[in-house]
Protein backbone atom coordinates (compact mmCIF):
# COMPACT_ATOMS: atom_id res chain seq x y z
CA UNK A 1 0.00 0.00 0.00
CA UNK A 2 1.35 3.55 -1.07
CA UNK A 3 0.81 5.99 1.57
CA UNK A 4 0.62 9.56 -0.13
CA UNK A 5 1.55 12.50 2.01
CA UNK A 6 -0.11 15.42 0.47
CA UNK A 7 0.51 19.19 1.61
CA UNK A 8 -2.67 21.01 1.84
CA UNK A 9 -2.65 24.90 2.42
CA UNK A 10 0.24 26.92 3.97
CA UNK A 11 1.31 26.41 7.30
CA UNK A 12 0.57 29.11 10.27
CA UNK A 13 4.20 30.34 10.10
CA UNK A 14 4.63 30.63 6.87
CA UNK A 15 0.75 32.54 6.70
CA UNK A 16 2.24 34.78 9.46
CA UNK A 17 5.53 35.72 7.99
CA UNK A 18 3.89 36.60 4.79
CA UNK A 19 0.97 38.82 6.38
CA UNK A 20 3.99 40.74 8.53
CA UNK A 21 6.12 41.49 4.87
CA UNK A 22 2.35 42.57 3.50
CA UNK A 23 1.51 44.77 6.39
CA UNK A 24 5.22 46.28 6.42
CA UNK A 25 5.19 46.45 2.45
CA UNK A 26 1.47 48.18 2.60
CA UNK A 27 2.01 50.10 5.60
CA UNK A 28 5.35 52.00 3.74
CA UNK A 29 3.54 52.46 0.70
CA UNK A 30 0.66 54.18 2.47
CA UNK A 31 2.33 56.50 4.33
CA UNK A 32 4.81 57.17 1.41
CA UNK A 33 1.43 57.76 -0.24
CA UNK A 34 -0.59 59.97 2.13
CA UNK A 35 2.59 61.82 2.51
CA UNK A 36 2.87 62.33 -1.16
CA UNK A 37 -0.97 63.70 -0.84
CA UNK A 38 -0.17 66.30 1.51
CA UNK A 39 2.82 67.59 -0.50
CA UNK A 40 1.56 67.57 -3.67
CA UNK A 41 -2.04 69.71 -1.86
CA UNK A 42 0.42 71.76 -0.70
CA UNK A 43 2.28 72.10 -3.59
CA UNK A 44 -0.87 72.62 -6.12
CA UNK A 45 -2.06 75.23 -3.33
CA UNK A 46 1.28 77.17 -3.32
CA UNK A 47 1.65 76.89 -7.00
CA UNK A 48 -2.00 78.69 -7.61
CA UNK A 49 -0.81 81.11 -5.34
CA UNK A 50 2.55 81.93 -7.09
CA UNK A 51 1.06 81.88 -10.49
CA UNK A 52 -1.75 84.39 -9.38
CA UNK A 53 0.66 86.54 -8.07
CA UNK A 54 2.90 86.16 -11.09
CA UNK A 55 0.21 87.27 -13.28
CA UNK A 56 -0.99 89.90 -10.81
CA UNK A 57 2.78 91.28 -10.98
CA UNK A 58 3.30 91.16 -15.10
CA UNK A 59 0.23 92.55 -15.91
CA UNK A 60 0.46 95.58 -13.57
CA UNK A 61 4.35 96.17 -14.71
CA UNK A 62 2.72 95.61 -18.35
CA UNK A 63 0.06 98.71 -17.96
CA UNK A 64 2.70 100.63 -15.52
CA UNK A 65 5.30 100.50 -18.41
CA UNK A 66 2.33 101.66 -21.09
CA UNK A 67 0.73 104.16 -18.63
CA UNK A 68 1.00 107.95 -19.65
CA UNK A 69 0.20 111.26 -18.62
CA UNK A 70 -2.94 113.26 -20.59
CA UNK A 71 -2.62 116.84 -20.31
CA UNK A 72 -5.87 117.93 -17.79
CA UNK A 73 -8.75 119.34 -19.89
CA UNK A 74 -9.89 122.97 -18.96
CA UNK A 75 -12.30 122.28 -15.98
CA UNK A 76 -12.13 118.73 -16.45
CA UNK A 77 -10.97 116.17 -13.89
CA UNK A 78 -6.94 115.06 -13.19
CA UNK A 79 -6.04 111.95 -15.42
CA UNK A 80 -3.16 111.60 -13.43
CA UNK A 81 -2.12 107.67 -11.75
CA UNK A 82 -3.74 107.97 -8.92
CA UNK A 83 -3.15 105.33 -5.83
CA UNK A 84 -5.55 104.81 -3.10
CA UNK A 85 -5.68 101.97 -0.21
CA UNK A 86 -8.19 100.40 -2.25
CA UNK A 87 -7.82 101.85 -6.02
CA UNK A 88 -5.27 102.48 -8.22
CA UNK A 89 -5.78 104.10 -11.61
CA UNK A 90 -3.74 105.44 -14.67
CA UNK A 91 -3.92 106.42 -18.28
CA UNK A 92 -2.61 103.40 -21.12
CA UNK A 93 -2.02 104.02 -24.25
CA UNK A 94 -3.63 101.38 -25.88
CA UNK A 95 -1.81 101.01 -29.36
CA UNK A 96 -5.11 98.97 -30.93
CA UNK A 97 -7.03 101.77 -30.42
CA UNK A 98 -4.27 104.72 -30.72
CA UNK A 99 -5.95 106.19 -28.05
CA UNK A 100 -5.06 106.54 -23.96
CA UNK A 101 -7.68 104.68 -22.54
CA UNK A 102 -8.29 104.50 -18.25
CA UNK A 103 -6.93 101.41 -16.11
CA UNK A 104 -8.40 100.66 -12.55
CA UNK A 105 -7.07 97.88 -10.22
CA UNK A 106 -9.44 97.47 -7.49
CA UNK A 107 -8.71 95.84 -4.07
CA UNK A 108 -11.27 94.41 -1.91
CA UNK A 109 -10.35 93.76 1.36
CA UNK A 110 -11.44 90.97 3.38
CA UNK A 111 -10.81 88.73 6.67
CA UNK A 112 -11.58 85.75 4.48
CA UNK A 113 -9.36 86.57 1.99
CA UNK A 114 -9.25 90.03 -0.32
CA UNK A 115 -9.90 89.68 -4.02
CA UNK A 116 -8.03 92.12 -6.93
CA UNK A 117 -10.14 93.52 -9.95
CA UNK A 118 -8.83 95.20 -13.15
CA UNK A 119 -11.07 97.28 -15.64
CA UNK A 120 -9.79 98.95 -18.84
CA UNK A 121 -11.50 101.81 -20.57
CA UNK A 122 -15.31 100.86 -21.11
CA UNK A 123 -14.97 96.47 -20.56
CA UNK A 124 -15.91 94.95 -17.93
CA UNK A 125 -14.28 94.48 -14.43
CA UNK A 126 -12.02 91.19 -14.52
CA UNK A 127 -10.99 89.56 -11.20
CA UNK A 128 -7.40 88.79 -11.50
CA UNK A 129 -7.30 87.02 -7.66
CA UNK A 130 -10.26 85.82 -6.40
CA UNK A 131 -10.51 85.96 -2.35
CA UNK A 132 -6.72 84.79 -2.27
CA UNK A 133 -5.51 88.17 -0.66
CA UNK A 134 -4.00 88.64 2.44
CA UNK A 135 -2.36 91.81 2.86
CA UNK A 136 -1.90 94.68 -0.47
CA UNK A 137 -0.43 97.88 -0.73
CA UNK A 138 0.57 99.99 -3.28
CA UNK A 139 2.39 103.50 -2.97
CA UNK A 140 3.18 105.66 -5.27
CA UNK A 141 7.30 107.59 -4.70
CA UNK A 142 7.47 110.95 -6.88
CA UNK A 143 11.15 112.02 -6.47
CA UNK A 144 13.15 115.15 -7.90
CA UNK A 145 16.64 115.06 -8.16
CA UNK A 146 19.33 117.42 -9.48
CA UNK A 147 22.67 115.81 -10.64
CA UNK A 148 25.30 118.33 -8.59
CA UNK A 149 26.68 120.85 -10.94
CA UNK A 150 23.95 120.95 -13.64
CA UNK A 151 22.15 124.08 -14.28
CA UNK A 152 18.92 122.16 -15.09
CA UNK A 153 16.03 122.26 -13.38
CA UNK A 154 16.74 118.42 -11.84
CA UNK A 155 15.40 114.90 -13.13
CA UNK A 156 11.80 113.55 -12.02
CA UNK A 157 11.32 109.73 -11.35
CA UNK A 158 8.30 108.35 -10.41
CA UNK A 159 8.03 105.04 -9.17
CA UNK A 160 5.43 102.52 -7.29
CA UNK A 161 6.21 100.42 -4.26
CA UNK A 162 4.00 96.83 -4.07
CA UNK A 163 3.99 94.88 -1.62
CA UNK A 164 1.49 91.99 -1.95
CA UNK A 165 0.93 88.65 0.16
CA UNK A 166 -1.07 85.57 -0.94
CA UNK A 167 -2.48 82.88 1.11
CA UNK A 168 -5.39 80.42 0.71
CA UNK A 169 -7.27 80.18 4.38
CA UNK A 170 -7.93 76.78 4.61
CA UNK A 171 -5.32 74.83 3.52
CA UNK A 172 -1.20 74.61 5.04
CA UNK A 173 0.33 76.14 1.93
CA UNK A 174 2.95 78.36 2.32
CA UNK A 175 1.81 81.99 1.75
CA UNK A 176 2.89 84.02 -1.61
CA UNK A 177 4.70 87.38 -0.50
CA UNK A 178 6.28 89.45 -2.73
CA UNK A 179 7.50 93.17 -2.36
CA UNK A 180 9.10 94.95 -5.63
CA UNK A 181 9.02 98.30 -7.10
CA UNK A 182 7.95 99.19 -10.59
CA UNK A 183 9.72 102.49 -12.51
CA UNK A 184 7.23 103.28 -15.43
CA UNK A 185 9.24 104.02 -18.54
CA UNK A 186 6.65 106.42 -20.26
CA UNK A 187 5.68 108.21 -17.62
CA UNK A 188 8.80 109.14 -16.44
CA UNK A 189 9.86 110.41 -19.98
CA UNK A 190 7.06 112.71 -20.12
CA UNK A 191 7.53 113.59 -17.05
CA UNK A 192 11.46 114.69 -17.94
CA UNK A 193 10.00 115.98 -21.20
CA UNK A 194 6.53 117.18 -21.10
CA UNK B 1 7.25 6.73 -4.73
CA UNK B 2 7.96 10.04 -3.49
CA UNK B 3 5.16 12.92 -4.90
CA UNK B 4 5.88 15.79 -3.52
CA UNK B 5 3.88 19.00 -4.48
CA UNK B 6 4.67 22.53 -4.16
CA UNK B 7 1.97 24.82 -3.17
CA UNK B 8 2.06 28.78 -2.56
CA UNK B 9 5.61 30.52 -3.20
CA UNK B 10 8.80 29.98 -1.23
CA UNK B 11 10.07 32.50 0.98
CA UNK B 12 12.57 33.78 -1.48
CA UNK B 13 10.30 34.46 -4.35
CA UNK B 14 8.03 36.70 -1.96
CA UNK B 15 11.14 38.39 -1.03
CA UNK B 16 12.42 38.67 -4.85
CA UNK B 17 8.85 40.01 -6.07
CA UNK B 18 8.79 42.42 -3.22
CA UNK B 19 12.02 44.05 -4.19
CA UNK B 20 11.35 44.27 -7.65
CA UNK B 21 8.16 45.79 -6.71
CA UNK B 22 9.80 48.60 -4.44
CA UNK B 23 11.85 49.10 -7.23
CA UNK B 24 9.52 49.98 -9.88
CA UNK B 25 7.85 52.25 -7.15
CA UNK B 26 10.68 53.74 -6.07
CA UNK B 27 10.96 56.18 -9.28
CA UNK B 28 7.30 56.91 -9.24
CA UNK B 29 7.44 58.45 -5.47
CA UNK B 30 10.73 60.06 -7.24
CA UNK B 31 8.49 61.99 -9.14
CA UNK B 32 6.17 62.91 -6.75
CA UNK B 33 9.60 64.86 -5.08
CA UNK B 34 10.55 65.74 -8.32
CA UNK B 35 7.76 67.97 -8.39
CA UNK B 36 8.09 69.42 -5.65
CA UNK B 37 11.94 70.71 -6.45
CA UNK B 38 10.50 72.08 -9.65
CA UNK B 39 8.38 73.75 -8.16
CA UNK B 40 10.46 75.55 -5.32
CA UNK B 41 12.76 75.88 -8.54
CA UNK B 42 10.02 77.53 -10.63
CA UNK B 43 9.28 79.99 -7.49
CA UNK B 44 12.82 80.92 -7.46
CA UNK B 45 13.22 81.59 -11.03
CA UNK B 46 10.11 84.02 -10.40
CA UNK B 47 11.91 86.02 -7.16
CA UNK B 48 15.19 86.52 -9.64
CA UNK B 49 12.92 87.48 -12.71
CA UNK B 50 11.39 90.32 -10.32
CA UNK B 51 14.77 91.05 -8.57
CA UNK B 52 16.11 91.62 -12.65
CA UNK B 53 13.01 93.43 -13.72
CA UNK B 54 13.28 95.82 -10.38
CA UNK B 55 17.33 96.62 -10.91
CA UNK B 56 16.94 96.95 -14.66
CA UNK B 57 14.37 99.52 -14.69
CA UNK B 58 15.51 101.29 -11.78
CA UNK B 59 19.12 101.57 -13.97
CA UNK B 60 17.64 102.98 -16.97
CA UNK B 61 15.37 105.65 -15.40
CA UNK B 62 18.59 107.33 -14.04
CA UNK B 63 19.52 110.21 -16.00
CA UNK B 64 22.08 108.76 -18.63
CA UNK B 65 25.32 110.37 -16.68
CA UNK B 66 24.56 108.93 -13.46
CA UNK B 67 24.40 105.39 -15.03
CA UNK B 68 28.38 104.74 -14.07
CA UNK B 69 30.48 102.35 -16.46
CA UNK B 70 31.94 99.56 -14.47
CA UNK B 71 30.81 96.86 -12.85
CA UNK B 72 29.03 96.53 -9.55
CA UNK B 73 28.52 93.35 -7.26
CA UNK B 74 25.83 92.83 -4.38
CA UNK B 75 27.03 95.20 -2.17
CA UNK B 76 27.63 97.87 -4.70
CA UNK B 77 24.60 98.59 -6.14
CA UNK B 78 23.11 99.48 -2.62
CA UNK B 79 21.92 102.98 -2.05
CA UNK B 80 25.25 105.18 -0.89
CA UNK B 81 27.25 102.18 -2.35
CA UNK B 82 30.16 102.91 -6.03
CA UNK B 83 27.20 102.30 -8.26
CA UNK B 84 24.03 104.61 -6.47
CA UNK B 85 26.18 107.47 -4.89
CA UNK B 86 22.93 109.65 -5.52
CA UNK B 87 21.36 112.34 -6.31
CA UNK B 88 18.77 109.90 -7.29
CA UNK B 89 17.87 107.29 -4.41
CA UNK B 90 18.08 103.81 -4.70
CA UNK B 91 15.78 101.28 -3.53
CA UNK B 92 16.92 97.63 -4.01
CA UNK B 93 14.07 95.53 -2.60
CA UNK B 94 16.21 92.92 -0.08
CA UNK B 95 15.68 89.15 -1.25
CA UNK B 96 16.91 86.23 0.81
CA UNK B 97 18.91 83.46 -1.59
CA UNK B 98 19.84 86.02 -4.04
CA UNK B 99 22.31 88.11 -5.23
CA UNK B 100 22.61 90.63 -7.61
CA UNK B 101 25.34 91.81 -10.57
CA UNK B 102 25.22 94.72 -12.58
CA UNK B 103 27.84 95.84 -15.76
CA UNK B 104 27.99 98.54 -17.40
CA UNK B 105 29.75 99.52 -20.92
CA UNK B 106 29.96 102.18 -23.10
CA UNK B 107 29.21 101.82 -26.36
CA UNK B 108 31.38 104.67 -28.42
CA UNK B 109 30.84 106.36 -32.23
CA UNK B 110 33.10 109.21 -33.24
CA UNK B 111 34.69 109.26 -29.42
CA UNK B 112 31.48 109.89 -28.28
CA UNK B 113 29.25 107.77 -25.81
CA UNK B 114 26.05 107.00 -28.20
CA UNK B 115 24.33 104.05 -25.70
CA UNK B 116 25.35 102.64 -22.62
CA UNK B 117 25.01 98.88 -22.59
CA UNK B 118 23.75 97.47 -19.31
CA UNK B 119 23.52 93.55 -18.16
CA UNK B 120 21.77 92.32 -15.03
CA UNK B 121 22.71 89.21 -13.34
CA UNK B 122 20.85 87.52 -10.43
CA UNK B 123 22.60 84.81 -8.54
CA UNK B 124 19.85 82.67 -6.99
CA UNK B 125 19.22 79.25 -5.05
CA UNK B 126 17.49 76.58 -6.72
CA UNK B 127 15.48 75.87 -3.45
CA UNK B 128 15.66 77.62 -0.04
CA UNK B 129 19.04 76.85 1.72
CA UNK B 130 20.35 75.01 -1.20
CA UNK B 131 23.61 74.79 -2.84
CA UNK B 132 22.52 74.63 -6.29
CA UNK B 133 23.26 78.22 -7.52
CA UNK B 134 21.52 79.04 -10.95
CA UNK B 135 21.71 82.19 -12.75
CA UNK B 136 19.87 84.36 -14.98
CA UNK B 137 20.53 87.54 -16.77
CA UNK B 138 19.04 90.64 -18.37
CA UNK B 139 20.10 92.97 -21.42
CA UNK B 140 19.56 96.52 -22.91
CA UNK B 141 21.05 99.33 -24.52
CA UNK B 142 20.39 103.12 -23.14
CA UNK B 143 20.59 105.98 -25.81
CA UNK B 144 22.01 109.02 -25.01
CA UNK B 145 19.81 111.99 -24.74
CA UNK B 146 21.49 114.27 -23.89
CA UNK B 147 23.00 113.79 -28.08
Amino acid sequence: MKIFKMRKGFTLVEIIIVCGIATVFLGTAIMLFTNFRRGYSRSEGTAILMQEGALFVARLRTDLNNAVLIPDSPGGSSTQLNAGTDSLNFMVYNSHDAKAQPVVYRYLASDIGGSLFRREGTDNERELIKGHVASLTWQTNLERFIVPGSTSSGTMRLSIGLDIQLRIKSGSEKPFALKTSIFPARLNRQLNNP
Amino acid sequence: MNNTQRHGLSMIEITISIGILALIMLPVFMTFSTGNRNMQLTEAEFRAHTAALELMEQTISLPFKQIKTGEYDDREIKDGQPFAQGPALFKITQTDNLWRELKVEDIKRDNKIVFKKVTVTIKFAAAPNSDRIREFFMKTLVANENL
